[in-house]
């Protein structure tokens, strides 16, 4: 699964950068076509969902998808699904 | 996107401002809805007047935008001609506590089967900012302008008071105890009414403070205090935190309710 933010709906106030646990969110610089900042993703490969989701087949964390005001947020298959080493920081 | 089959892709985005917390409220409604595995046809959506309850217009459902604090007289009268559908009102505080008030007591008074979602934003955000029955005491606000003078209402207390079956209050922040308690009001006959604290960063953080999103949601996180705590402080004897809200399930009892599906 691979982690991705919707331009189109996306109105940058940043709340997934507060709340992701990762800290994959991070706020950007430039302006989109929209004249709005985005947020930036930082190694999304780390996100738990991007990792455990199929193997558990559900939703796991998914607190910036539920606390994103503008439904911007969202995961959606990688094909072809090509394993790679993935490293995690605690 | 939570809930994509429940949304209306074509709308979106929304109109509320960048960091309104009512996008939050409806995902997370919408996570209960599903949960609670409703269909489309038996679901109505009532809201009344203001920057909350532009959110029917957003989920593809029935649903009624009716006239400013008469939003539980409506569902009311759709529960009562249809009593097999699920009803769900979703409200503003200036809609629901001040020209709605006395809506919102008899409702919970009749205990009618409902779930009422409570954006309770502090404020009149759609209309500029005047001060609503909610503004905390000291709050600025456009009507307000040294400060609010009058102690705000409680409202999950009030409903405590007036007889729902069951209440609860969280935040915009705590997103995943918010759907649990839509999923247990949902599930609950009789009225459930949840209270949700939002952010209005446009119109209620500009004037106190609080202009950055991050800013109010971390000043509802740090204000916000379980109902156990609260519980604890009392029987300890020590004083409660200054401006601090409950936030937890408050009652949840079984009395005798309205429109109950047979």
């Amino acid at each position: 699964m691979k982690l991705v933010i919707d331009e189109s709906r996306c109105k940058g106030c940043n709340l997934c950068v507060l709340v992701c646990p990762y800290g994959i969110f991070r706020e950007g610089t430039e302006l989109n076509s929209r004249g709005i900042v985005a947020p930036v993703l930082d190694r999304p490969e780390r996100c738990t969902n991007c990792r455990l989701q199929a193997l558990y087949g559900r939703m796991l964390c998914g607190v910036c998808h539920m606390i994103c005001p503008d439904q911007a947020i969202s995961w959606v298959e990688e094909k072809p699904f090509e394993p790679h080493r993935v490293e995690v920081e605690f | 996107m939570i809930a994509p089959d429940w949304f209306r892709g074509d709308r979106l985005p929304h109109i509320y401002c960048t960091g309104c917390g009512n996008g939050t409220i409806i995902n997370c409604t919408l996570a209960a809805v599903e949960e609670m595995g409703w269909k489309r046809d038996e679901t109505v959506f009532v809201s009344g007047i203001g920057c909350s309850s532009r959110a029917p217009g957003y989920i593809l459902t029935d649903s009624l935008h009716t006239t400013h604090g008469r939003a539980l007289a409506f569902a009311t009268g759709v529960k009562m001609a249809r009593p097999e559908f699920n009803v769900v009102v979703f409200t503003g505080d200036g809609d629901l506590a001040a020209i709605g008030g006395n809506h919102f007591i008899h409702a919970c008074r009749r205990n009618v089967d409902m779930t009422v979602v409570c954006m309770n934003n502090h404020i009149y955000g759609m209309t500029g900012g005047q001060g609503s029955p909610t503004t905390p005491p000291g709050a600025i606000s456009s009507t307000t302008p040294y400060g609010a003078s009058e102690p705000a209402f409680d409202l999950a207390e009030l409903a405590v008071a007036a007889g729902a079956n069951y209440v609860a209050r969280w935040t915009s922040y705590h997103v995943k105890e918010l759907t649990k308690a839509i999923t247990v009001g949902m599930q609950t006959p009789g009225l459930a009414f949840i209270e949700a604290r939002t952010q209005c960063p446009t119109n209620y953080g500009r004037h106190n403070k609080l202009r950055t999103v991050p800013a109010m949601i971390e000043h509802l996180r740090s204000h916000a205090i379980l109902v156990a705590k609260r519980d604890r402080l009392v029987a300890e004897g020590e004083p409660i935190p200054e401006g601090a809200f409950t936030v937890g399930e408050l009652v949840r009892r079984n009395q005798p309710a309205m429109g109950v599906r047979r």
